[in-house]
């Protein structure tokens, strides 16, 4: 058995008349775009929730938008991200008194997505920028962890599981924190999202962060980083993912010798029976003149040559064990 | 060969000649045609320093050895090197030679000599085709009578059977700034041993050249040892081929009506080949060999490559995949 459920992460930038633009650019950038990925052999798509009104002009709906993805060899769209990395006296996860303006943002994207195939997740930044939410305590914490609580008895009611993507440069990082976070939020209706650059970047190891959550992990980005944050960069106004001035550029595709060991991860999912979706992400690959397409090949690529080997390894030994 | 295989060009990587040398650059490159679907690559001659992927001594120099870049490509999952295209009036710095000339008798003893190298790598490769330029562009060469047809048949005939010792065909590529395009290539054809030298239909030269390629397959189907689809955007119906140095003039440069881009990867939107009726063609031609897919230079290869992959996908190989289970 291969593994077949790999999506990507609407994330890519292209090049058009007007510079570099996201495929949304128009359709023929749309259409080249998709089939590219098709030819790759992704069958799962997630998206941003901030793209959505864009394709329900652009397809007639959202649903529109997954038909032509299913016209194209997907199978649906399986992810929404969602997040409000800039706190603001409105957003701000870590403040009590905006979670209701915070949930009701979240039952329109939710509206958006009525009449789609079936999106299992509904991705979530659960913090603004550490910098702006400091000093991050356990009440902190819990506050936050309330608020994804509320999201994600909402989003079940959907048919989507609230799951939570931490970011390096987000008030909830370290292991610790993560940690204190899932122990105050209800394992029925909040989960794990790994993004594995993220984790590494703040030191966190991402194989043993979805050993211990496995039984709430309900998915991946699968990108690599080259460093670890060894300067502080989390507590960089405005920015620290695009303006931090001792690392240019944090995350790379996978197979391009990056900290992250895919082959373990891939390893660890096989032995703990998780069987949903795998999603590849890429995040700023044209910085040094690298285009998405070509990431996104190379990233294939080592998916189906190197992972793959590594997904039978551990399924023989699971075999073996029986 | 049994059955079509398909291969991608590695040419429209290559922009010019610093380009696109490094290690790494060449592995991304194989990598994205392997992953989109491709099991083959061809590689365009090449001479100097700059072009690590362009002849023998230049991989041996780069790789050890004609085998350990067999080991770079396998490791980068594709199969083998289909094909080889090879112009003898590119001068070789490995061999301090300048420009060969097929209708210069001359010159044959040095072009059989280096199809033999050629040919000797590519089957160390795992590869079956040497593409080769019969002949200089039509502006660039004295009108062909008969008597330079018959220099050229004798030319490629002796280069088809130094090729086929070592299991390799020789394939004559005419592109649409060819002396041959036109009614020429058939009375080459005619005058050369079938079981020497054969054809190689490229889809994109030919129709850039007003010329239909689903007409030339039905016409010499049986002469075709070697196929590349590449769509055209554009039709040199003014013959500025006829012109002096059209390469830079009319190529590149895109003659009188500065054509950006005179070739894309099929599909393509305004592409001109019907690749459907192509590929039909082929297999009533009971056409057996590879099928290499080219972008002939593309802003961004490796887009080209996928979007070339998702028409073979989706469409041209289930084609030959059901011709061939019936």
């Amino acid at each position: 058995m291969v593994w077949t459920k790999w999506s990507y992460m609407d994330h890519w930038v292209t090049e058009t008349p007007q510079g570099p633009q996201p495929p949304s650019f128009n359709r023929a950038y749309m259409d080249r775009y998709v089939k590219q990925l098709s030819a790759l052999g992704f069958t799962g798509f997630d998206t941003f929730f901030f793209y959505l009104p864009l394709y329900a002009g652009m397809y007639g709906g959202v649903p529109g938008f997954e038909r032509f993805l299913q016209d194209n060899g997907f199978d649906k769209i399986t992810g929404i991200f969602s997040a409000y990395p800039s706190a603001t006296r409105y957003t701000a996860p870590h403040v009590r008194e905006t979670h209701d303006r915070i949930v009701a943002d979240c039952e329109n994207t939710l509206r958006m997505c009525e009449g789609l195939t079936g999106v299992e997740n509904f991705i979530v930044m659960p913090t603004s920028t550490h910098h702006q939410t400091e000093p991050v305590t356990d009440d902190t914490i819990k506050v936050v962890a309330d608020l994804w609580n509320r999201v994600g008895a909402l989003t079940l009611q959907h048919g989507m599981k609230t799951t939570c993507h931490f970011e390096f440069w987000g008030a909830i990082r370290t292991r610790e924190q993560l940690d204190t976070f899932f122990r105050h939020t209800d394992p029925e209706l909040v989960f794990f999202f790994c993004d594995t650059a993220q984790h590494t970047i703040a030191g966190v190891d991402p194989v043993q962060m979805f050993r211990d959550y496995s039984d709430r992990c309900t998915g991946f980005h699968f990108k690599d980083t080259k460093n670890v944050d060894e300067h502080e960069a989390y507590r960089t106004p405005p920015d620290p993912e695009l303006m931090a001035p001792q690392v240019t550029r944090w995350f790379y595709e996978m197979g391009e010798g990056g900290l992250v060991d895919f082959p373990a991860l891939m390893k660890e999912i096989v032995a703990s029976g998780y069987d949903g979706w795998l999603t590849v992400e890429h995040d700023k690959a044209e910085l040094g003149g690298g285009s998405y397409a070509e990431a996104t090949a190379v990233a294939k690529w080592y998916i189906d040559n190197v992972l793959a080997e590594a997904e039978a390894e551990a399924r023989a030994e699971l075999e073996t064990a029986r | 060969m049994n059955g079509i295989r398909w291969s991608y060009a590695i040419n429209q990587w290559k922009p010019q000649f610093d380009d696109f040398v490094r290690r790494e650059q060449h592995e991304r490159a194989l990598k994205t045609i392997s992953i989109a679907g491709f099991e083959g690559v061809e590689l365009t001659y090449g001479t100097g320093r700059w072009e690590p992927l362009g002849n023998p001594q230049q991989l041996a120099a780069n790789f050890g050895s004609v085998a350990g870049f067999r080991d770079f490509v396998r490791g980068c999952a594709l199969d083998a090197v289909s094909s080889w295209y090879w112009d003898p009036a590119e001068r070789s710095m490995e061999h301090l030679t300048g420009p060969l000339s097929p209708l210069a008798e001359a010159d044959v003893p040095a072009i059989v000599a280096r199809a033999t190298e050629l040919a000797e790598a590519l089957a160390a490769l795992g590869g079956s085709v040497l593409l080769v330029r019969p002949v200089g562009g039509a502006g660039d060469v004295e009108p062909l009578d008969d008597d330079a047809i018959g220099r050229l048949a004798a030319c490629w005939e002796a280069v088809g059977r130094a090729t086929s010792e070592h299991g390799v065909r020789t394939a004559l590529h005419v592109d649409f700034l060819s002396a041959l395009r036109r009614d020429h290539v058939p009375r080459l054809l005619d005058r050369t041993d079938p079981s020497l030298v054969g054809l190689a239909v490229d889809t994109g030269e030919l129709t850039a050249g007003g010329i239909d390629p689903v007409s030339v397959i039905e016409r010499s189907g049986d002469r075709v040892w070697h196929v590349q689809f590449k769509d055209a955007l554009a039709v040199d119906d003014a013959e500025e081929y006829l012109q002096p140095h059209a390469h830079w003039t009319v190529r590149v440069r895109g003659g009188a009506r500065e054509v950006p881009r005179w070739f894309a990867e099929p599909g393509v939107d305004g592409g001109l080949v019907d690749f459907a009726a192509v590929t039909r063609a082929l297999q009533a031609a009971d056409y057996d060999g590879w099928i290499v897919v080219e972008s002939d230079q593309s802003p961004h290869p490796a887009a080209s490559a996928l979007l070339a992959g998702y028409l073979v996908q989706r469409e041209l190989r289930p084609l030959v995949e059901g011709k061939e289970a019936a």
